[in-house]
């Protein structure tokens, strides 16, 4: 070999063990960020909970089967049967610069089945559920991308997506912030949002009470801090305020007025606020993390409700995590609500949705998930199931006249995420 | 009810303003575990929102913007 190819020679090995050293401080600072970014404290709302270091690739698939209406809750040879959701998710992750790193979203739903149209007096005088036939087939993709730069002591975030169905097309976009303070134990965030909703009713030759085309604007902002309280103990709590305006009725739906059919219809405006609180807890002695999260919901149709969850995330061995969790939600009525409406209103909102009655629901949920390493690859995978039961006896409040329409589901779902 | 949770909703940032103890970048490692996370799935979370603010009158908190749907 000749002196001048011994030189490049040394010289490559040179190069490479420079490259090879700056990969490493690069890892280190990468993983020493990550670190200190994914605590509670220093995360704020939105789902990201830290500089993303490394590729990531998410799936998610679903089931969600709402169970049948019970025959004294529906009319005389209407649908029993009621909405099935077959739901794919998918996200992607990367680092694109030291600071900076970009997430995509994509969601591919496909709906089936009968839901409910409108309430009828039964024979007994209680409410009984109209349903549609079951035809509806409809399918929903929403895809998200969402940016963020992160700073010595705050980050920055901008996101925008698009939502699509035959007969429904929303363009959304928002911008987040954090900032963090008291030796990083206390954090700050912010962030505002708007969607533009495009609503165009299938069969409206069919069903002259659909409208041919309707819009809706969606505008919300929420502020929140984080504190960590200790080493195993954080809170947060955050306000999200919402104004919605233009068509917020459903298309869908219709209410009975003194015996005939009416479109459903609402207030063009609504103002909603949300204050959620989290805690989150971790035992070391029994390898163990506990989470408690409390709601309290208000808007200007008179609505308020409350939601309280609670989730025990118990490791065993040191792979496996099982996850059982509660959730208690109940809510009062709009002020325009009602079954049906024996007298019209003078002010021309009528609906029977249940979505708007008084109930209560109490769900709980069994996670599974595992975590292992092949291919060269970290891998979680994981199972769950969710059963959710609502009823006009689980409100807070006494309910006279429960909507008969009310929902109950089975989610089953499987996930696996991979880090390259 | 009403004000046992505005009291609640108003302890919370009190208790976080208290001047807790600050814990060091060093003493980290418990509140950096995934389990500790607000949201420990992102996908799991984004679905459940989506599912609760389709089928109940609350607003999912915690964040702002995302599409609206046609959802039944």
């Amino acid at each position: 070999m000749s002196n001048c190819a011994r030189r490049h020679r040394r010289k490559a090995r040179s190069r490479a063990a420079r490259r090879r050293a700056q990969r490493r401080r690069r890892d280190t600072l990468a993983a020493l960020t990550a670190g200190a970014l994914a605590v509670p404290g220093l995360a704020g709302p939105a789902a990201a909970e830290g500089l993303i270091d490394r590729v990531g690739a998410d799936y998610n698939f679903s089931r969600y089967s709402e169970g049948k209406i019970s025959s004294s809750k529906v009319a005389v040879g209407s649908e029993r049967g009621r909405y099935d959701i077959d739901m794919h998710q998918v996200r992607f992750a990367t680092p694109i610069a030291d600071r900076f790193d970009l997430g995509l979203d994509i969601v591919h739903e496909s709906m089936s089945g009968a839901t409910p149209w409108y309430v009828i007096p039964g024979d007994d005088g209680k409410p009984v559920q109209v349903m549609t036939g079951a035809t509806i087939e409809d399918k929903r993709t929403d895809a998200l991308l969402e940016g963020r730069y992160y700073m010595d002591r705050a980050q920055a975030s901008l996101n925008g997506g698009v939502s699509f169905e035959k007969d429904y097309f929303a363009v959304n976009g928002g911008l987040g912030g954090q900032l963090e303070l008291n030796e990083n134990n206390t954090t700050l965030s912010s962030g505002l949002g708007v969607s533009i909703d495009s609503i165009d009713p299938v069969d409206t030759d069919e069903y002259p009470l659909r409208p041919d085309h309707e819009k809706k604007q969606t505008y919300s902002a929420f502020a929140g801090i984080s504190q960590v309280l200790r080493r195993n103990i954080a809170v947060q709590s955050t306000l999200t305020y919402q104004l919605g305006r233009g068509f917020l009725s459903d298309p869908y739906k219709q209410a009975l007025v003194e015996g005939e059919p009416f479109a459903d219809s609402r207030p063009d405006l609504r103002h909603q606020i949300a204050w959620l609180s989290r805690y989150r807890h971790h035992f070391s002695s029994v390898s163990a993390s506990f989470h408690a999260n409390y709601q309290f919901y208000w808007d200007d149709w008179s609505i308020t409700a409350h939601s309280f969850e609670v989730a025990w995330y118990q490791s065993l061995f040191e792979a496996f995590r099982l996850i059982p969790s509660v959730r208690y939600y109940s809510q009062g009525k709009a002020d325009f609500y009602a079954p049906y409406y024996e007298q019209p209103r003078a002010d021309g909102l009528y609906s029977s949705d249940y979505r708007l009655s008084p109930y209560g629901a109490i769900s709980w949920r069994i996670r599974a998930e595992t975590r292992f390493r092949t291919w060269r690859l970290d891998w979680l995978a994981s199972f769950s199931w969710e059963r959710y039961l609502s009823s006009g006896s689980y409100a807070m409040q006494k309910v006279s006249a429960a909507n008969p329409g009310l929902v109950n589901y089975d989610l089953f779902s499987v996930g696996l995420t991979t880090r390259f | 009810m009403l004000r046992l949770a505005v009291s609640l909703l108003l302890a919370l940032p009190l208790l976080a303003a208290s001047g807790c103890a600050a814990v060091k970048p060093w003493e980290r490692d418990v509140l950096a575990r995934p389990d500790m996370a607000w949201e420990p799935d992102t996908l799991e979370a984004k679905r459940n929102s989506h599912i609760r603010y389709s089928k109940e009158a609350s607003l999912p908190g915690g964040g702002a913007g995302g599409g609206g749907c046609g959802c039944n």
